[in-house]
């Protein structure tokens, strides 16, 4: 018996859509598709229903607020691309935060060269959790969250939990400054996620991370060196949440010891519905502070709207979820269609 | 002024930002919500009270509340500040978009013209301590209770409960317990503390959480009587507490008062009108006899 197999003599077509519909799944083709169109929502919906919403003081604030959160996010979200995590970024800030304040006010160091040496402790404090998590090989959850304990310790030590008041103003331009109206907090979030995304599209180190971050051990014969790059991600990652620290340091005009306390889930929160993946190899820094946008803009809203305080948790959460399910399930949907 | 006052018939819209959420700031909001329709009811123009609190006592997380707050254009902004320095930039962005303020349970920053409204955090806490001198004879091992450690008010009521204590040489401080204004925290606190000071006379707080989670330590270490307790403001479980017997008092501010005074002020500035420096609210000794 002989087995033949038959080839069509044309390859199939594929059902056409309707235009809606095609637009629709050529946005929800691109990996960020799903958060923009989500962004996009909350957006318009926002100027609909605030008068408030779309207003220049408005966009200021919260472009100036996002800088913050956006900085350590890059950070969270390029440890997550590598399948790690790390919870001491927030206190790194904050620690970070405090130094500089120290060493300007009480040590009369020149303010340019303490933020200098503040990159440089948060760059140190992020590489040495990266040592350890390699080295020792400790999972990076659970050492973080030791780490941020002694972070955050070392900030009440130094501190007595009073705030460091005096900053020099010759850096509160870095906080507070506008550059045609744009703040400059949010120029260096943007400097910075060109730089990272660059390094993530264009480079071979970025490749390498996607590559760890979706099977360590064939990264590893492949003679990539995995514990140099994650002790380089743990590093940037306390880059930027020092420079964040300096910049709410600039911002407020005083070091306060609370610096960070709020940076430690909304980043994750944030990469996960940027459409990072929490086991690694998939999504964008990119996509992460976009999923930061989203939530910057869902803090907004409620404040704008005149939501409870009682029910702001529940609100920010419920549009959260929301914005995730969107991805997932217009995916799904045009995926039938097609 | 905003353009909504200069309108005689458009309802006056406040927004009232704590340190917090926090139930001490809900008799605050009481207090103002009072005060609006009281107003409202005497002037026939509906007063509006909007009340926006942080998550987390942390002035960043005040800061952006507070901005997306004047991005509305209220009729006025009611700030608990929690430090004088760091909101002082966001307060400026208040001024340039010319919305009015007033403060409560703080101080204005030095140089701007805006009421405050509240009691002396060093005045209640001296209180507090002298109280309990006087209850264990002016002797003997005291512990104190201090409540975030980051929060100006609190480390204010403990340096004076501190300063007050060291008046009386045979009283001495033998520990000192961090709460984070956790009533479970404090508990554990408390009860550690007591464990490792058996001679333990009495206790002083700096928080509202603070004395509540001593006096379940000293109930659940059945030394109810033995080691005293002077506790801080006016929290329902605190007032059950002195009716109970586990504390002796409570000095307290009056956070009600505090909110209606304020929304009082922010009334008058809203309309153009001039306002005292400071309104001082005062603290009341609440005790078995007069809660």
């Amino acid at each position: 018996m002989s087995l033949e197999t038959t080839f069509p003599t044309t390859p199939p077509t594929p059902p056409r859509l309707p235009p809606l519909r095609r637009l629709a799944a050529r946005c929800m083709s691109s990996p960020l598709g799903g958060v923009i169109a989500a962004l996009v929502l909350i957006f318009g919906a926002s100027c609909l229903l605030s008068p408030h919403f779309l207003t220049g003081f408005n966009m200021m604030i919260m472009a100036r607020a996002l800088a913050f959160i956006g900085l350590v996010t890059i950070g969270q979200s390029i440890l997550m691309i590598l399948g790690e995590l790390d919870l001491s970024v927030g206190a790194i800030g904050g620690l970070a935060g405090i130094t500089g304040g120290m060493l300007m006010v009480q040590a009369g160091l020149n303010p340019w060269l303490s933020l200098v040496l503040c990159l440089l402790l948060g760059t140190v404090c992020g590489m040495f959790n990266g040592v350890l998590i390699t080295q020792l090989r400790l999972h990076s959850l659970v050492l973080t969250i030791g780490m941020a304990g002694v972070y955050g310790g070392a900030i009440l030590v130094a501190t007595k939990g009073v705030a460091i008041t005096g900053v020099p103003v010759d850096i509160s331009f870095l906080g507070r400054g506008l550059v045609y109206g744009v703040p400059v907090p949010f120029l260096i979030l943007l400097a910075c996620l060109g730089v990272v995304a660059f390094v993530m599209v264009r480079t071979p180190v970025g490749r390498y991370v996607y590559a760890i971050g979706s099977n360590p051990e064939a990264a590893r014969m492949l003679g990539l060196r995995v514990d140099a790059i994650r002790i380089a991600a743990f590093a940037t990652a306390g880059f930027l949440s020092a420079l964040a620290g300096i910049l709410m340091v600039a911002r407020l005009g005083t070091a306060q010891p609370s610096i960070g306390d709020t940076w430690v889930l909304a980043p994750i929160a944030a990469a996960v519905i940027g459409g990072v993946a929490t086991t690694g190899g998939l999504g964008s820094p990119v996509g992460a502070v976009l999923g930061a946008v989203i939530i910057g803009m869902i803090e907004n809203i409620i404040v704008l709207f005149g939501i409870s305080p009682y029910w702001q948790s529940v609100v920010s959460g419920g549009i959260v979820v929301l914005a995730i399910s969107f991805d997932s399930l217009a995916r799904r949907y045009l995926h039938r269609e097609a | 002024m905003a353009a909504r006052a200069a309108d005689d018939h458009a309802p006056l819209r406040f927004v009232l930002i704590p340190k917090t959420v926090h139930p001490w700031f809900d008799k605050v909001n009481t207090g103002a919500q009072a005060a609006a329709d009281l107003l409202g009811k005497t002037t026939g123009r509906k007063v509006e009270i909007e009340y926006r609190a942080p998550e987390t006592a942390d002035v960043s997380s005040q800061n952006d509340i507070i901005e997306r707050a004047i991005a509305t254009h209220p009729d006025g902004l009611i700030l608990d500040m929690l430090d004088e320095k760091g909101n002082h930039a966001t307060m400026l962005e208040a001024v340039d978009e010319k919305v009015p303020m007033t403060v409560f349970d703080s101080l204005p920053p030095e140089g701007m013209d805006i009421t405050a409204v509240g009691a002396d955090f060093c005045e209640q806490g001296t209180i507090a301590a002298q109280r309990l001198a006087g209850l264990i004879g002016e002797k003997g091992e005291v512990a104190i209770m201090i409540g975030v450690p980051t929060a100006p008010n609190h480390t204010r009521r403990a340096e004076c409960e501190r300063a007050a204590f060291a008046r009386y040489p045979q009283i001495r401080v033998v520990a000192t317990g961090i709460d984070n204004d956790s009533i479970e925290t404090a508990q554990k606190q408390a009860s550690a503390i007591m464990q490792a000071h058996p001679d333990l006379a009495g206790w002083v707080a700096c928080d509202a959480a603070g004395p509540v989670g001593i006096g379940q330590a000293i109930r659940e270490s059945g030394r109810t009587g033995k080691v005293k307790e002077v506790g801080l403001d006016n929290l329902n479980d605190m007032i059950q507490l002195i009716r109970d017997g586990v504390a002796d008092s409570s000095a307290s501010s009056r956070p009600e008062m505090q909110g209606y005074w304020a929304v009082i002020a922010a009334w008058q500035r809203a309309l153009g009108q001039k306002t005292p420096k400071y309104i001082d609210t005062g603290i009341d000794v609440l005790t078995k006899k007069n809660i």
